[in-house]
């Protein structure tokens, strides 16, 4: 194992190969994680090297359990990378925002239309933007569940979907999903009303 | 209780305007994420699914994050 490539490494059979074969494919995918955990996570004073190993341990079964799922669309360690990513960033997430009270978000984002107010800058037409905000407001009080407007709020308030997930009791995808149907019922909203991305985009200068 | 600041109420704009009908979620950008950031080092093309991986990064700030951190990892490996 170590005399090759890593290219050259057909990692899924190594990997499912059983003795020696297969402990140093694992041996040596964890240490090719392991490096590439502390490449994007060395400036982060909150994590540690007991926990780049936990990460990295964690990555490493993720990617055992779900070698079935790999499709040759990109490198194998690319891949087992994105893995380990996406295993070490949800925990730090999840850390980060563990305080966060449902109770307060909720009661927030019922009320989301109350706490949309016009950005200040002068050099627009405010009378317009006005106008703008004002559908949004009403497609925000009659299109939106409650559910809805909280997870909106959530998000812009910069909570990732893993914490609202974990809070919720819901899935990432679930929630992502949710908050693509609000987005798609806003924006129907203020196109029947005339207001289109190019006229928003003008108005707003976004 | 606080108002959106000037900047979450860009976000929502934004977000709004990028809708499109047919978006990936986090788990099918998940499944491209590692041939989208190997095909943008690389300056290569990228075809439909790749370009909705791109349009989930736009409006998904946790994805996002996860696709800098691999690219970063990619590029010290090269």
């Amino acid at each position: 194992m170590t005399m090759m490539v890593e290219n050259e490494i057909n990692w899924p059979e190594a990997l499912r190969a059983s003795g020696r074969e297969s402990s140093a494919a694992v041996d040596a995918l964890r240490g090719i994680l392991l490096n590439g955990l502390r490449i994007v996570l060395r400036e982060r004073s909150d994590v540690g090297e007991a926990q780049l190993e936990d990460f990295t341990q964690e990555a490493l079964l993720r990617v055992l359990e779900r070698l079935d799922q790999f499709a040759g669309r990109s490198k194998f360690t690319t891949w087992a990378h994105a893995i380990a990513v996406n295993t070490a960033f949800t925990e730090l997430r999840r850390k980060r925002w563990q305080d966060v009270s449902l109770d307060a978000l909720t009661a927030d984002g019922h009320r989301l239309q109350e706490l949309m107010v016009m950005p200040d800058d002068p050099g627009n037409d405010d009378e317009e933007r006005a106008q703008v905000l004002e559908v949004l407001r009403q497609a925000v009080a009659e299109k939106l569940s409650d559910k809805q407007r909280v997870l909106i709020l959530s998000v812009l308030r910069g909570i990732p979907f893993d914490q609202i997930v974990q809070l919720s009791g819901t899935t990432r995808n679930s929630a992502y999903k949710l908050f693509h149907d609000a987005r798609r019922a806003l924006k129907h909203h203020l196109t029947t009303a005339g207001l289109t991305s190019e006229v928003i985009r003008t108005v707003f200068a976004l | 209780m606080s108002a959106l600041t000037p900047e979450q109420m860009e976000g929502l704009f934004r977000a709004i305007q990028l809708t499109r009908e047919h978006e990936f979620d986090c788990s099918e950008c998940q499944n491209h994420l590692g041939e989208f950031t190997e095909k943008q080092l690389a300056g290569l093309p990228t075809d439909e699914v790749l370009a909705r991986v791109a349009h989930h990064l736009s409006l998904c700030p946790q994805c996002s994050e996860e696709f800098v951190a691999l690219e970063k990892i990619l590029r010290a490996n090269d």
